[in-house]
């Protein structure tokens, strides 16, 4: 156990945290967008006076209450444990902020999912109409945890001037709406919503592959094409809104991008370009698979390619979280914290002063090690400054990007990321090393062992 | 009540007015297209629960025709022989877009050669050798084969250190054959060592020979599923005529299979663009060979059998026994439709079955085998 580094192999933490959230997003956003496509399709099955309908979203309520109240209920627990381990500052900067607006998000998240049951456990045992303005009930309050969750998850891309003007003050509570609705909050909502109500398309499609296309070809043919419907409309407004949202991202974000689309000739393009390249053409292909499989062949639309159409929504989602986390780089909040926990205004003070005694976390390690041997500094640099955002073996790996470096070169990268000079090539998304320089040499010492194991090359003179 | 097909789509092109009708009816007065589309729509393909096993003949021939456009880009830059490496590093850093072509044509010959097993395998368990098939299963396995050294002569191509020591260790296989084994190995190398003269070699068979083979055979095998259609499987074949339920090849099937092809371009670019193909230092051949060295996934399998047999039968017994297994896995595998030959279920059918799971267990078992061991 390495806490308070949590120290994953093969993975790393964050790829815990990416395991976990991919499926949550999903999940999540369907159980919003389903909201809407419930209410919305008992309202025309009730006006049409369609039994059929009325049976198939039964079912569909079914595995849309089990998905959501129970899938997407514990991999956002899941969630909070993992970022709570992998980056504890930022959590607890988080929390620190916004605790009112979770405290709102759980009233509404409670009501959510009471509503949900209510609404499956009371088909046909109580008045129609009464079963749908639970069901719009349902609606409202699972866009509104969208719309506050969206505040805190857009704050940390783009906190806005205001909030970062009073940050480390001990004033950052009276910053809260300025905060939440920061500049990023608008068009990520409207992202979002439009997001939800393609997934609640793509969900209800599984449930109308299940419908036996022979036995009732006019009730599948009409479940299966009204549901292809609700992918259009993120489909025509994507583009603009993507436009939008990049708009208001900062011009230093934005250059992650720019950077990556000019030298995609070259191959060597950035990681944010490349995920937010397939992201849009997954994207791309979701419309256009679901138009040869479900729209041109309702009635054969059948639950393998559900699961197809699925596979390429989670490609989708993942590949835009993917984006959307990258952007950030090098902060876990924007112009405030660096992805691994140092606040911009800390690098000065943890340059003088040590980065080990001053970290409560490193120290605390210390501490606890400094039993029976030293601790190995060295190693807990790594774990404090790399650990968020790289493995020694697997997840972007030290064995692979330091591959045939000795430890004088090793320790000429040190000294650059540590200068973090303007024309650094390594500013645009990585943290600056921060500690004093025996603590850097330290770290060099430990990545030299790691890197060249059982070459070891001797430490300057 | 049971639906046996769908109405036939009327032939409404000739009917439609317009210029697009217009130029429609000009090219199929010289071309006969309305015959073609009435014969496809004619044509139909049967639908049930296992018809998801049915696109992965058209996946693999996607997947074949992107290896053909690819491989004629980068036949523009690439240079054999002693220049090879340095042309793939231009073309892999210095040509625009070089890197994504070569990606490509990388990630899709390693899905290539998924796909063919895969649709390998549903053959095999959808029965679909038995007569009147034979020579379709054949000529598949044929193609495999032939896939299989179009991967093994591609891979030494880019001469890199990866490349060159996992092409020694890949002749190897042909190496341990008994008697002739080393006489193989010498011809196909050019001499006793991988060098630029195997360059050449691979080079020639790969771009040449190799298509002049595998085209025609490919036709063959193409002709055979149109002229047999889509075997069904047991299950399907028991039940009654009127339970049975199919679909028109076009537009109905040819649609699904286009989803199907967009889902696998979709998978080929995104690892294209995630995980780009990359290239090592230029070999070496009197350094020594880099830690874990092994051949690519498709041979791990064979590799790995190899190496076991080496392990427990020291010297040359153990190559003996060894390949003498595959070969005669690969017989048996091969004879399959001479031996399950009947259409209803029996001894034979359950044994073929068996005989399958025990092959594809084998397969992956010995592959991860080979994997952990690295």
């Amino acid at each position: 156990m390495n806490y308070p580094f949590w120290d994953v192999p093969i993975i790393g933490s964050g790829g815990v945290i990416a395991i976990i959230a991919i499926f949550h997003v999903m999940i999540s956003h369907f159980a919003i967008g389903g909201g809407f496509y419930l209410p919305m399709a008992e309202a025309k099955a009730l006006r049409e006076g369609r039994e059929d309908w009325m049976r198939t979203l039964r079912r569909h309520s079914h595995f849309f209450l089990i998905l959501t109240g129970v899938f997407g209920a514990v991999s956002g627990v899941g969630i909070w444990f993992s970022i709570g381990l992998a980056n504890p500052e930022a959590t607890s900067t988080l929390i620190h902020n916004f605790v009112f607006g979770w405290a709102i998000e759980w009233v509404f998240f409670i009501v959510e999912l009471t509503a949900a049951a209510v609404y499956y456990y009371t088909w046909g045992r109580i008045p129609d109409r009464l079963h749908l303005k639970i069901g719009w009930v349902y609606a409202f309050t699972a866009w509104m945890s969208l719309v506050i969750i969206n505040g805190i998850l857009t704050f940390m891309l783009t906190p806005g001037a205001e909030w970062l003007g009073v940050a480390g003050t001990g004033q950052e509570s009276g910053a809260f709406w300025a905060a939440f609705f920061n500049p990023t909050y608008w068009p990520s909502l409207v992202l979002r919503t439009l997001v939800c109500i393609s997934l609640a398309g793509i969900f209800a499609l599984v449930t109308a592959a299940r419908i036996d296309g022979f036995a009732e070809p006019k009730l599948k043919t009409e479940i299966v094409r009204w549901s292809t419907k609700w992918l259009v409309p993120s489909f025509v407004l994507m583009p603009v809104c993507f436009l939008w949202y990049l708009w208001t991202v900062p011009e230093s974000q934005r250059q992650l991008l720019n950077l990556g689309i000019a030298t995609i000739g070259q191959g060597t393009f950035t990681q944010v370009t490349r995920s937010a390249l397939v992201s849009v053409m997954t994207s791309a292909t979701i419309l256009a698979v679901v138009y040869f499989t479900a729209w041109r062949n309702a009635r054969d639309f059948n639950m393998g390619w559900a699961a197809a159409v699925l596979l390429l929504a989670l490609g989708a989602t993942a590949t835009t979280e993917q984006s959307r986390e990258m952007l950030r780089k090098p902060y876990v909040i924007g112009e405030h914290m660096y992805s691994n926990g140092v606040r911009r205004s800390e690098v000065e003070h943890f340059n003088r002063e040590g980065y080990l005694s001053g970290s409560p976390w490193a120290a605390a390690h210390a501490s606890e090690s400094a039993g029976d041997a030293a601790p190995d500094r060295g190693a807990l640099m790594f774990r404090g400054q790399c650990l968020a955002c790289h493995t020694t073996d697997g997840y972007r790996p030290m064995k692979r990007l330091l591959q045939g470096r000795d430890r004088a070169s090793i320790m000429n990268l040190l000294g650059t990321l540590h200068e973090y000079g303007e024309n650094s090539p390594y500013r645009a998304f990585m943290p600056p090393l921060v500690g004093k320089p025996d603590e850097i040499e330290a770290l060099a010492d430990y990545l030299d062992r790691v890197v060249n194991a059982g070459a070891h090359t001797a430490k300057a003179e | 009540m049971a639906v046996s097909s769908y109405p036939e789509p009327e032939a409404k092109t000739a009917a439609k007015k317009g210029a697009g009708a217009a130029l429609f009816r000009w090219v199929d007065e010289r071309l006969g297209i309305e015959e073609i589309l009435a014969f496809a729509r004619h044509k139909t393909v049967p639908e049930h629960a296992h018809s998801f096993w049915y696109y992965w003949g058209g996946v693999s021939l996607f997947f074949f025709l992107v290896q053909v456009f690819s491989g004629v880009l980068l036949l523009v830059y690439y240079r054999p022989g002693v220049e090879a490496y340095e042309s793939v590093r231009q073309i892999t850093y210095d040509i625009r877009f070089g890197w994504l072509i070569r990606s490509t044509h990388s990630w899709a010959a390693n899905l290539m050669v998924f796909a063919i097993f895969v649709h390998m395998f549903s053959v095999f368990f959808m029965k679909a050798y038995r007569r009147p098939r034979e020579f379709g299963w054949w000529s598949g396995l044929a193609l495999l084969g032939l896939t299989m050294v179009f991967g093994f002569s591609g891979y030494l191509l880019p001469m890199d250190d990866l490349a060159f020591f996992a092409t020694k260790i890949g002749l190897e296989i042909p190496a341990s054959m008994p008697v002739v084994g080393t006489l193989i190995a010498d011809i196909v190398r050019g001499g006793p060592d991988v060098s630029e003269v195997t360059i050449q070699r691979f080079f020639a068979l790969h771009v040449v020979v190799l298509p002049l083979v595998y085209v025609p055979l490919l036709f063959f095998h193409m002709w055979l599923v149109q002229r047999h259609g889509n075997a069904m499987p047991p299950a399907e074949e028991a039940k009654p005529e009127a339970e049975r339920r199919t679909i028109p090849f076009f537009p109905d099937f040819f649609s699904r299979d286009m989803g199907m092809w967009l889902i696998a371009l979709n998978v080929l670019a995104g690892l294209a663009a995630l995980y780009p193909w990359q290239l090592g230092p230029q070999a070496d051949p009197i350094a020594p060979a880099p830690l874990g060295i092994h051949p690519e996934w498709y041979f791990m399998s064979t590799f790995q059998i190899l190496k076991a047999f080496g392990r427990w039968f020291p010297g040359e017994a153990g190559e003996v026994l060894g390949i003498g297994l595959f070969t005669l896995v690969l017989l048996l595998w091969a004879i399959i439709p001479l031996y399950d030959t009947r259409t209803h279920a029996g001894r034979r059918a359950r044994a073929a079955t068996w005989f399958g799971y025990f092959v594809l267990a084998g397969l992956i078992g010995t592959t991860i085998w080979g994997y952990w061991e690295i």
